[in-house]
């Protein structure tokens, strides 16, 4: 098993793993903080993908990953995905807005 | 533990988080599940019964175990608890380094705001 280097290959390929197997797949994440370490696993149990980091950036690409997840195996494989990603933005543009008027 | 509500599994988290400070690891696991056994699922399928799925989340460091489901309905408001625990508790993880200059510039700054705020106000 080898750690996936870059995070938009790690995304794709987890979720295309998840798509092709919803029911065996799993996303798992661990957390040390003595030693600021993140790992994020997806495996079917035929397949693994593990992606590591000590970065608080990819923290927050971590928590739209989550999102991403929590979507798919909570509503189903099929859920579009684009739905999920875009809200954030939405949500993220009018405040920055709003922001920048009242100064 | 076992199988909590969810928000009772947010706050077995968050101590879990706590506990695991010094010394240890937090496991996340989030996992498709019809939470029912596979003779369950067999009979069920047999009476032609569809079956339903929710997300299991399962949490351990190790010693203790904890879990929760979440359904289509209420996965938002429980990603949305669950993110902001996490950035609350993944406060080791390195920011982008620029050791010197910023920890110049911090100091500055609170001694600024001070003095900035009370002219607006005035």
């Amino acid at each position: 098993m080898v750690y996936v280097t870059s995070w938009d290959e790690f995304v794709g390929r987890s979720v295309q793993l998840y798509k092709a197997d919803p029911q065996s797949t799993r996303y798992c994440m661990k957390y040390r903080h003595c030693d600021g370490k993140l790992v994020l696993k997806v495996t079917d149990n035929k397949e693994c993908l593990k992606f590591k980091t000590d970065q608080a950036q990819d923290a927050k690409k971590m928590e739209k990953l989550n999102n991403i997840f929590f979507a798919l195996m909570a509503r189903g494989p099929d859920v579009d995905l684009s739905e999920v990603t875009g809200k954030e933005q939405m949500e993220a543009q009018p405040a920055k807005k709003g922001r920048g008027r009242k100064q | 533990m076992g199988l909590l509500q969810p928000d009772p599994f947010l706050n077995e988290l968050t101590s879990m988080f706590e506990r695991n400070r010094d010394k240890g690891s937090v496991w996340v696991t989030v996992k498709r599940s019809s939470m029912k056994s596979k003779s369950q699922k067999n009979k069920m399928a047999t009476a032609g019964e569809p079956v339903e799925y929710r997300c299991l989340i399962r949490a351990t460091d190790g010693k203790k175990k904890i879990s929760t489901t979440v359904g289509a309905k209420d996965h938002q408001r429980f990603q949305a608890s669950y993110a902001t625990l996490l950035k609350a508790h993944m406060a080791a993880l390195k920011k982008r380094e620029r050791k010197d200059k910023k920890k110049g510039v911090d100091g500055d700054r609170k001694d600024g705001a001070g003095s900035t705020k009370k002219p607006k106000r005035v």
